[in-house]
């Protein structure tokens, strides 16, 4: 009987990890695209997520179906991202501002659009008006039609990363830039042009991220996404930072292990379980599991405008 | 003066003490040695909870309604400088794990992580240091010694001022000898300080327990005087109130930190408890979060290298010092200055 309850608890959090695990997956991806193109540690990430959280609010608000609000909140993610990096970190990184004044300038972006965010909506809890939606039996696990919309969205957005890093030319040149800006300028690529459009499509899967995280957790305030940042962190870093197709396995990994955690101890010790994978990982391998091993060459990189 | 204002005027004077000693040590690691400390606000939380718990009491005091471990009553000033022993261990490990092999930019996301980490763990753990609510109703030292209520502010007051010199002295002691400017070359050029024969990695660990051992006895002190301490007191974002400080004030010069905290915490925070409450609940305390955001940028803009700059240090060629181009340099120094001076600019 034991070993019952035990098995069925393992797959309804499991469950429930793959959907955590989904936007996870989305969010991380977003922004080790970002900094592996461009170096530039944007801690506001989260706070673009909870800006187009609120941007898809306010569109469902009006009473535009779903969909619509969906794409709101990622217009509204990849705008303020673009922003960001032309009006912000960019102008700092040509001025010269070596890497720690630009993390101090990312953190103070952060705590701006947070309270902007806080100062406009006001402290309170906000919701997504939502139709309903039923329960499915999967497997043995139990989701709502709503979270089998996430995990499906999760996944055909990174199919569609997969292809744009792997096929089109933008892809290549993003990988290129990455990989090496000098060498990647030289070859004739427009290295401002990969490095926008990267910012541009962060913005975006941040901007899903952000829609999809309120619309699971059901309700969210202006310190949301913040909050969910660390652990969007944790996932790329566990991945290695950079790497695409290792944040989208560090995410599994964290979305799994911290639901599963969080079944077997007290919910609220979940997030603490998935930063002590991380603290373990960065003790073996700092670098992450697909990250390239740190060398003299790769310790100080350039921030790439 | 009346009673109000006496009590009022001691509250900022302490408060200004704390946050420039606290200051000093932020410095020390980030303005001196170029180590990007995100997590500097936890070991302030560290040695304010130490000292808490040392002068609590068992946990069965006050009618057992809080809960936390090793509970004790010292004698003052044991607790505090507990504090910083305790902060000094926790930022030894810390920088055991972090300072070596990680990139300058990871370091700062594993900093900002553990700093997250530090602040769930101590909100979830509700036997550890009272979880969420925290540490309430911790005596003030030598409180029963002095019966006016006054003249145990103004002792304060004298206490905090004299812990602020012993800091300052100490800091300035590292900063103006031979190990200073190591710290310095190890910020401005990694490589070419280890090409001197700079122990890089140990440098870097020396700087981020000293400044540790600072926060955490920053912290003791703090909590002697307001009496409680909760993870709502240190969320990760007040470290950028200090790093605020610390970058306004001019990083790498110790007076020009002390300018800074008693500007940007201090003075900006009572500034603003003056204003008329507008709006909605919140929106006070939201615009000030903006423009601490906005002050640091701005600096970080118009003038990098802060109200008072660090000094520029020149050092005359060896020739004029009546020393032999290759012989050494002059007794007890850490080695020649790399050939970089920094120019301000973060």
């Amino acid at each position: 009987m034991f070993h019952l309850v035990f098995a069925s608890t393992l797959v309804e959090s499991v469950g429930f990890g793959l959907v955590t695990a989904s936007i996870l997956a989305i969010a991380a991806v977003g922004f080790t695209l970002q900094f592996g193109v461009s170096n530039m540690l944007n801690l506001a990430y989260g706070d673009i997520m909870t800006a187009a959280a609120f941007g898809a609010y306010e569109v469902n608000k009006a009473g535009a179906p779903l969909w619509v609000s969906f794409i709101a909140g990622m217009a509204t993610g990849a705008v303020t991202s673009v922003l960001l990096h032309r009006y912000i970190y960019r102008p700092f990184v040509r001025r010269g501002t070596q890497l720690v004044g630009l993390v101090i300038v990312a953190l103070s972006a952060a705590v701006i659009i947070q309270n902007a965010l806080l100062a406009g909506f006001g402290a309170t809890f906000f919701t997504l008006k939502l139709p309903h939606t039923s329960t499915v039996h999967v497997a043995g696990a139990t989701l709502t039609v709503l979270q089998l919309v996430i995990i499906g969205i999760a996944v055909a957005a990174m199919l569609a990363v997969d292809a744009m890093l792997r096929r089109t030319r933008l892809g290549k040149a993003m990988r290129a830039t990455s990989g090496n800006p000098a060498l990647a300028r030289a070859c004739g690529i427009n290295t401002n042009r990969v490095v926008d459009t990267a910012w541009l499509i962060a913005g975006g899967l941040c901007g899903l991220a952000g829609v999809l995280l309120v619309l699971n957790t059901a309700s969210f305030e202006s310190t949301t996404g913040s909050d969910f940042l660390v652990i969007t962190i944790a996932a790329a870093m566990l991945g290695g930072v950079g790497q695409a197709y290792g944040a989208m396995i560090g995410a599994v990994v964290l979305g799994v292990v911290t639901e599963v955690a969080a079944a077997y101890t007290r919910s609220s010790f979940k997030e603490v379980i998935a930063f002590a994978v991380l603290v373990i990982i960065v003790l073996i391998r700092p670098q992450g599991m697909f990250g390239q091993p740190v060398t003299a060459l790769t310790m100080n990189k350039e921030v790439v405008n | 003066m009346s009673q109000a204002v006496v009590l009022y005027a001691t509250t900022l004077l302490v408060y200004a003490g704390v946050d420039i000693m606290a200051c000093w040590g932020l410095n020390l690691q980030f303005g001196v040695t170029g180590i990007y400390n995100f997590a500097f606000i936890i070991f302030q939380a560290a040695g304010a909870y130490t000292t808490g718990v040392l002068t609590l009491g068992p946990d069965t005091a006050n009618g057992g309604f809080q809960h936390y471990i090793f509970g004790s009553t010292w004698p003052f000033p044991l607790p505090i400088l507990m504090g910083g022993v305790v902060a000094g261990v926790l930022s030894l490990l810390i920088g055991l794990v972090t300072l070596r092999r990680l990139r300058s930019d990871y370091q700062a996301m594993v900093m900002l992580v553990l700093a997250v980490i530090a602040t769930l763990v101590a909100e979830n753990l509700a036997t550890f240091v009272n979880g969420d609510s925290g540490l309430a109703l911790i005596p003030q030292p030598l409180s029963n010694q002095i019966t006016s209520v006054t003249g145990y502010q103004w002792w304060f007051v004298a206490f905090t001022a004299f812990a602020c010199l012993v800091v300052y002295f100490f800091v300035r002691r590292i900063t103006s000898a031979p190990l200073g400017r190591a710290l310095r070359a190890v910020r401005d050029h990694e490589y070419a300080a280890a090409a001197l024969g700079k122990n890089v990695a140990s440098l870097r660990l020396f700087s981020f327990v000293a400044g540790g051992v600072i926060a955490g006895i920053s912290g003791g002190i703090l909590v002697s005087f307001i009496t409680a301490w909760s993870p709502g007191s240190w969320l990760y974002v007040e470290t950028l109130v200090l790093l605020t400080a610390v970058i306004v004030g001019g990083m790498g010069n110790n007076f020009g930190v002390m300018l800074g905290a008693m500007l940007v915490p201090v003075a900006f925070n009572e500034i603003t408890r003056y204003l008329p409450q507008f709006g909605r609940p919140g929106l006070i305390d939201a615009f000030q979060w903006i423009v601490i955001g906005s002050l640091s940028m701005g600096f970080l803009w118009f003038r990098p290298q802060g109200i008072v700059p660090e000094r520029r240090r020149k050092y005359k060629p060896p020739a004029e010092l009546g020393v032999g181009a290759t012989g050494a340099v002059g007794p007890g120094a850490g080695g020649p200055e790399p050939a970089t001076v920094p120019d301000g600019r973060l």
